[in-house]
């Protein structure tokens, strides 16, 4: 997204009295403590001691070890993420040109095993990018199974140098990483992970997050994103043929037809691999219990709904 | 400022000292016209968020725009009461009776002409990235005083997911401020 990350030490939102919406009436004046770390945010809202209500975004590690207690309580919204892996296409003699490489590793990783470990069970494993119940979700897909010999058999016939490959991710993400490890090395492969902020460009596979913000448009955040011409996340030539879906979607304004054009996208999408598809991480918060707090699935901070308890 | 008076948006910026361009252009226009005297401790909530788009929920909890994601992300009108195709490159906007600026302005679609128009003449003007954009040869006419018409001579079904991102700022800001990054002096960026 953005690098739009200068804070001033806080910023006050002030509830407007006046608003039309009355639905949506705020009634709490918004303080953004931009200089508290997050670990002690997170003891501040376990304890209870009122310097801080709510924390974003707490790693599943983050949330296994919050004690609630009395004081608060760990919000879980299970919002439109998606967490996925580029293969790096545009590397020289990229190994991941070839579609049953990448369709062997889909199925030399254990996503449920994976959720339940690195995600601590926060989330849905999804056949691509689009959950159940959502706009476009294609219901004839499902996700690539777990079968290692046959992964292995097409991981051994692409011939990686080495036998090993380079995973990039936040670190942050290093738990998954190990994860991922661990099941690539049943199938041949040893991961050198790099947890550089600038990876470079050698790197085989990066994971990568993203979110889906729209009213009912997935595919312009998250396919278009990570395939797309303009893609700013794409790893990978131009696809034409996915272009050509997303420009023939550009031109539909039937909101039904969109929906089959989506489902359509989606299920190309996942027949193609060229993503490493994870699962869909649920979005964790720290909510003190003085609060109630409304998590939003766009996976937007919106707060108006806001309450004093 | 008429207190009675239904007003556009929930949350109004009382100190941002942001760089990024959505959010330092909030204070002039909206100002925080006194109501910080009724708030303490009682009634504020403290957050702490190290997402690296919260620049855009703080732009989004303090602009407008036509339409909105709820909770459950689905679409909802606000500042458009609803919309509807008239034709594949034609899109057809009913706004919001009775609303006004903190300032006491009425909004009307000459607001919405002007958000349109403003952001049209930048070139980069969405963090996010180009897709945002409306292509150079969308148009916006103002129909009457609540109705606006969009044409989009190639069509675009993404409109609504770009309306979602139009703030609909007060004349105010515009001759204020507006977008614009103060250390580089202009609306467009990189993205």
């Amino acid at each position: 997204m953005s690098q739009l990350d200068k804070r001033s030490p806080e910023v006050v939102l002030e509830p407007n009295p006046n608003y039309w919406n009355t639905a949506r009436k705020p009634t709490v004046r918004i303080v953004f403590d931009n200089i508290i770390s997050k670990a002690d945010a997170i003891r501040s809202v376990e304890s209870g001691d009122g310097k801080v209500d709510i924390v974003t975004q707490l790693t599943p590690a983050e949330a296994r070890a919050f004690k609630g207690g009395s004081h608060a309580k760990l919000v879980v919204n299970d919002a439109k993420t998606v967490l996925v892996g580029l293969f790096n296409q545009n590397k020289p003699n990229s190994p991941w040109k070839d579609i049953a490489l990448r369709r062997a590793m889909n199925m030399a990783i254990d996503r449920n095993a994976m959720l339940a470990d690195a995600g601590g069970g926060h989330g849905k494993v999804i056949p691509a990018l689009i959950q159940p119940g959502r706009f476009g979700y294609n219901a004839s897909l499902t996700p690539y199974p777990h079968d290692a010999a046959k992964a292995k058999a097409a991981i051994t016939a692409a011939k990686i140098p080495g036998n090993t490959i380079v995973i990039a991710a936040d670190e942050g993400l290093k738990p998954l990483v190990d994860d991922i490890a661990k099941n690539l090395a049943a199938v041949g492969l040893t991961v050198k992970p790099n947890y550089e902020v600038e990876p470079g460009k050698d790197w085989d596979i990066k994971l990568t997050f993203g979110f889906d913000w729209t009213p009912a448009y997935p595919v312009g955040v998250l396919h278009r994103e990570f395939l797309g011409k303009d893609g700013g996340s794409r790893a990978m030539p131009e696809d034409p043929q996915f272009d050509a879906l997303y420009a023939k979607l550009l031109k539909t304004t039937d909101e039904k037809e969109q929906e089959k054009q989506v489902q359509a996208i989606e299920a190309y999408v996942h027949d193609q691999a060229n993503l490493l598809f994870l699962y869909s991480p649920a979005v964790l918060f720290a909510v003190s219990n003085r609060v109630h707090f409304v998590p939003y699935d766009t996976f937007m901070l919106e707060l108006a709904e806001t309450r004093v308890n | 400022m008429n207190p009675e008076k239904p007003t556009a948006q929930p949350l109004v910026p009382r100190r941002v000292l942001f760089a990024s361009l959505a959010a330092c252009g909030l204070l002039a226009a909206t100002g925080s016209g006194g109501w910080a005297a009724t708030y303490g401790p009682q009634n504020t909530v403290t957050v702490v968020d190290p997402s690296p788009v919260n620049w855009l929920s703080i732009t989004w909890n303090t602009m407008e725009e036509p339409m909105r994601v709820d909770d459950h992300g689905m679409a909802q009108p606000t500042l458009a009461t609803g919309w509807r195709w008239t034709s594949p490159t034609t899109l057809e906007l009913k706004l919001r009776e009775g609303v006004s600026y903190q300032d006491g302005t009425p909004y009307t679609a000459a607001n919405m002409k002007t958000a349109f128009d403003r952001v049209q003449d930048v070139e980069n003007p969405h963090p996010p990235g180009a897709f945002l954009n409306f292509a150079r040869d969308t148009k916006l006419e103002v129909v009457d005083a609540h109705t606006v018409r969009m044409t989009f001579p190639e069509g675009d079904s993404a409109a609504l997911m770009k309306l979602r991102g139009m703030h609909e700022p007060s004349d105010a800001f515009w001759a204020k401020l507006g977008f614009v990054d103060e250390a580089k002096a202009s609306a467009s960026g990189h993205w």
